[in-house]
């Protein structure tokens, strides 16, 4: 499996690129924890003054918001914007010119980010909240296995949609709208903002059919135990559908766009 | 005869762009009916060329270099046409043949910016599945050459550019391909780097016989290193085959350049202008003498000279190329039929259609 090993090496490259910022992530650390505190009062100001709502009351609420950040951190990636610099800057023929799959190059270099993520961002934030606000522990041992599956895929999920994205700089050229239009779209229908049981019945139907609300939304609640036995497979299997539907969308995405290459500069 | 390495055909690409009104008015007109304009950035190219040969392909800004070296490393997609190299196609086999190519474009890098060269060079060599083994030999040949070794472990963003291109330039052969594509490798170097990748490219052509097609503005770079030249503007292949064929067709002037003994011996130089003879003073004591070597002979013009004057040095010089390539660049020198023995455009004795 010369070839895996070929990815792996993009993985252990990715890690290694990251480390030249690792100040960034002392910062991020920081971040996240304002995040955290931002939406805990929103929620406590909320709670005070209601009972549960849509089925969550404030001590899940928290634990919602606390392990839903920690885990941002993690499948967070920035492949669109690093794609769509490489597209402004002519950098991509470079990419073209290595007998590998540029989705795959991309997928594997944002997967070793996201493992230095894990070690730098991740756990220090999540030992953090862990330390300052009541959250909750997962609902059992399964749970947890489960929910650690459901991260991977909801990376895995980001990296896909932003490989899409990044592709769209191909025709446009210029994204870094459509970046930031993506940015606030994936924060609100991942669930991450609010559980998606708090929108309009309507609009949950229409949503439950996107891939969009198994970024956070669908690991959280195997985490709370909203999801059980079951129903948290059922869910899981939905997600890792979707990962491989997008990967394939993503793949025909790309063999088309880059048909139509123009390359920036000489 | 054996297939020639880079069989193309016909090929050319054309670019839609967008032709954008100005002013206010323009503008918004630009935003609901849109104005398209077709370039021709390469109109039906043809070229053939066999292994370990080592070819300079030369044009002017925006005739066309890049656009060509793109379609032939599969990066863009032809209008029409067609390209055989290595046996493949490069826009369709993408990633079969890009194993067999090497690429260095001058003004980019392939090697990751913020972090030590090595780790890029780990990269490559897994990507193309170099073996440990033949990964140091080739390691230490380059370093040999182009002294790479000092600055391996320095991030990229760190190296002055003739330490990148070194770099960047041992990247595309770890894999030892027996074609290499250069655009413009030798761009904003100084002499002693220029001098450092000529000698490899001579080196890895002599060794390996790695067949190089190499884009430049810099002449010396064709001279040191092609015996065949292929001329490109707007899109069109002006001129393909031996480079000494080109100077013979189109070496109009010759120069005499000389150093006086004695400077009161100048005034009796003046004679020697007119006839197709043209006398420019260099400084004080050195005077150069230029003339069209179709009319005028150069020995009689030599001894001419040695008879009425005295002299402390002399030198006899070919007009330089840059010359001529700007001749043909402007339209003044034509390499059509006209021109006495000259083949007909395309038809080099290389090409073999």
């Amino acid at each position: 499996m010369n070839t895996l090993a070929a990815y792996l090496e993009f993985a252990r490259v990715g890690f290694v690129n990251i480390l030249a910022f690792r100040l960034r992530y002392y910062t991020g650390i920081i971040t996240y924890l304002i995040n955290v505190c931002v939406y805990y009062f929103i929620w406590r100001a909320v709670f005070a003054s209601s009972g549960p709502i849509a089925g969550y009351d404030l001590p899940q609420m928290v634990t919602y918001v606390s392990v839903g950040w920690s885990l941002r951190s993690f499948y967070w990636n920035t492949i669109d914007q690093e794609m769509a610099y490489e597209v402004i800057e002519g950098k991509i023929a470079m990419d073209l010119i290595k007998p590998v799959s540029v989705l795959w190059m991309w997928f594997s270099r944002a997967m070793g980010e996201s493992a230095f993520r894990l070690i730098l961002l991740t756990l220090p934030t999540a030992a953090i909240v862990a330390l300052i606000f009541p959250v909750q522990r997962p609902a059992s041992g399964i749970n947890f296995a489960l929910f650690l599956i459901a991260a991977l895929g909801s990376f895995a999920l980001m990296a896909a949609i932003n490989f899409m994205i990044g592709t769209c700089g191909i025709p446009l050229k210029s994204i870094l709208a459509l970046i930031r239009a993506k940015y606030w779209l994936i924060e609100l229908l991942s669930g991450l903002l609010i559980p998606m049981s708090f929108f309009p019945r309507r609009l949950q139907i229409v949503l439950d059919w996107l891939p969009f609300e198994h970024i956070a939304y669908t690991p959280l609640q195997i985490y709370l135990g909203k999801l059980d036995g079951r129903a948290a497979l059922f869910a899981l299997g939905k997600q890792w559908i979707w990962v491989i539907v997008l990967f394939v969308l993503a793949d025909a995405w790309w063999n088309r766009a880059v048909k139509k290459i123009t390359i920036q500069g000489g | 005869m054996p297939e020639p390495l880079i069989q193309v055909r016909e090929l050319s690409k054309y670019f839609r762009t967008f032709h954008r009104r100005e002013g206010i008015w323009g503008g918004l007109q630009n935003l609901f009916v849109r104005e398209y304009k077709t370039v021709k950035a390469v109109d039906r190219v043809n070229l053939s060329i066999d292994r370990g040969e080592m070819v300079g392909y030369i044009g002017p800004n925006g005739a066309g270099k890049s656009t060509s070296i793109k379609m032939l490393t599969g990066i863009l997609v032809p209008t029409s046409g067609e390209a055989i190299v290595n046996g493949f196609i490069p826009y369709r086999q993408r990633r079969q043949y890009v194993r067999t190519i090497g690429v260095v474009f001058g003004q980019r890098t392939q090697l990751w910016w913020d972090i030590a060269v090595v780790e890029s060079f780990k990269l490559l060599r897994r990507i193309y599945e170099v073996s440990q083994k033949d990964f140091d030999a080739r390691m230490e040949m380059f370093n040999q050459i182009l002294g790479i070794r000092d600055y391996l472990h320095t991030p990229v963003r760190k190296l002055s550019l003739g330490e990148r291109m070194r770099c960047d330039l041992a990247a595309a052969l770890l894999h030892n391909p027996p074609l290499l594509f250069l655009d413009e490798p030798t761009i904003g170097l100084d002499v002693v780097a220029k001098h450092h990748i000529r000698e490899f490219l001579r080196a890895i052509n002599l060794e390996f016989h790695t067949t190089v097609l190499l884009t430049t503005h810099d002449l010396d770079d064709i001279e040191e290193l092609c015996r065949r030249i292929i001329i490109i503007d707007h899109g069109t292949a002006l001129f393909d085959g031996d480079l000494q064929v080109l100077k013979e067709r189109l070496l109009r002037t010759k120069q005499i350049k000389f150093v006086l003994k004695d400077r009161a011996q100048a005034a009796g130089l003046t004679r020697f202008a007119g006839n197709g003879v043209s006398l420019e003073p260099v400084d004080e004591m050195t005077f150069r003498l230029r003339f069209d070597r179709t009319q005028v002979s150069a020995s009689d013009l030599i001894r001419q000279l040695l008879a009425s004057v005295e002299l402390r040095d002399i030198v006899i010089e070919d007009e330089p190329i840059e010359e001529i390539i700007k001749r043909i660049y402007s339209g003044e020198a034509s390499l059509s039929d006209g021109d006495a023995g000259a083949p007909a455009i395309g038809e080099s004795e290389f090409g073999r259609r």
